[in-house]
């Protein structure tokens, strides 16, 4: 059981972790654009990392059982996918200097998404009868408003990008609007009260994915983005929501020893 | 007889209350179980005659999520709320 002390003691360690990686790559950023795109390179492996081996914890201890155990397979499939994405696109380019926006790396981060929707379903779904329709319909309302200008940006661009790249471009904000519907859903749903700040991570890593696409996609296509850009730093910062809101799980729920029957009624 | 329906009510808020937390996942059916034993030597089923156990226990695990988890509790015994002891094990662990 986590006591005060170590619930506190988890928030200053993420804060600590998100000031540590947001000012490092601010600070990379004066040394030069090969310094910083270094930096942040060889930030996301470690991060990705991370949440796959965080992943596999908290999957082994859910082992499938109700909607929670198959959320976490699911989401073990999310942190594997973006993990050899991140790690192809630093391959591409630190070792090969290569562009690595279209690269193959694209299709590990999009086969992420299908995975990131299931998990945010299969985690709702024991709470599915306090899901109204009115709050689906506010979730895909917000939703759509941030899907309608990044979808005009795509098509109304003067970027010296390729179709295929531009049309990838679009693929992702149409990924994250279907991704953000359920994950709106879930924060109204935990925050009502003053909800336990760690589990809503996870939910609150998506919104931050989505909004550092968006940023990604505007920069991208007015061609000012570069590896370091500070809109990185959100990304890298969605990796460590998520890596916090696993962590926050397994201890919650770590191994307890054998339960004695007396507790099934029948 | 009263007691035959009183035993009967509980098997219905133990079976609820499992429902619930299994249709989550085991770990946290296990985690319930454990720290009611823990902090008040008790099981599921004597949650009906102690309601504030069951309270103070998911409020624990939970922070204040709890409310969900109850809210989740509540809809499984609907259409069981109209019987007194229901409807009062029901707002006790919403406290």
């Amino acid at each position: 059981m986590q006591s005060n002390f170590e619930r506190v003691e988890e928030q200053k360690s993420l804060f600590a972790c998100l000031i540590i990686t947001g000012l490092g790559i601010l600070v990379a950023t004066f040394l030069g654009k090969e310094m910083v795109k270094m930096v942040t390179d060889l930030t996301y492996i470690p991060v990705a990392g991370m949440l796959v081996v965080f992943s596999i914890i908290i999957s082994a201890r859910f082992r499938k059982t109700g909607n929670h155990g198959k959320a976490w397979l699911l989401f073990t499939g999310l942190a594997i996918s973006w993990f050899i994405a991140e790690t192809t696109w630093t391959i591409y380019e630190l070792v090969y200097h290569l562009n690595p926006f279209p690269s193959p790396a694209d299709a590990f981060y999009l086969i992420g998404y299908p995975f990131l929707f299931l998990f945010t379903i299969h985690y709702l779904k024991p709470f599915k009868k306090l899901i109204s329709k009115k709050l689906i319909i506010s979730a895909v309302l917000i939703t759509i408003s941030v899907l309608i200008p990044s979808l005009y940006m795509t098509i109304e661009n003067n970027s010296n990008e390729s179709k295929f790249a531009i049309i990838l471009g679009a693929i992702y904000p149409i990924e994250d609007s279907i991704v953000l519907v359920p994950a709106i859903i879930g924060i109204v749903l935990f925050f009502r009260g003053e909800v336990n700040f760690l589990w809503t991570l996870l939910l609150i890593g998506i919104l931050f994915e989505v909004i550092a696409d968006t940023g990604f996609q505007y920069f991208t296509l007015n061609n000012s983005y570069y590896t370091g850009h500070p809109v990185d730093i959100l990304f890298i910062w969605s990796y460590i929501m998520f890596s916090f809101g696993v962590y926050s799980h397994i201890k919650i729920f770590k191994k307890e020893t054998k339960i004695k029957e007396s507790n099934k009624f029948v | 007889m009263n007691f035959e329906k009183d035993q009967l009510r509980k098997a219905l808020v133990s079976l609820a209350v499992e429902k619930v937390l299994f249709d989550i996942g085991d770990p946290v059916y296990e985690k319930v179980i454990k720290q009611l034993s823990k902090d008040y030597d008790c099981y599921l089923p004597d949650c009906y005659e102690h309601p504030e156990y069951l309270n103070k226990v998911l409020k624990k695990i939970f922070g204040n999520s709890y409310v969900t988890i109850v809210q989740a509790i509540k809809k499984e015994l609907d259409e069981q709320i109209i019987e007194k002891p229901i409807e009062i094990f029901i707002s006790t662990i919403s406290e």
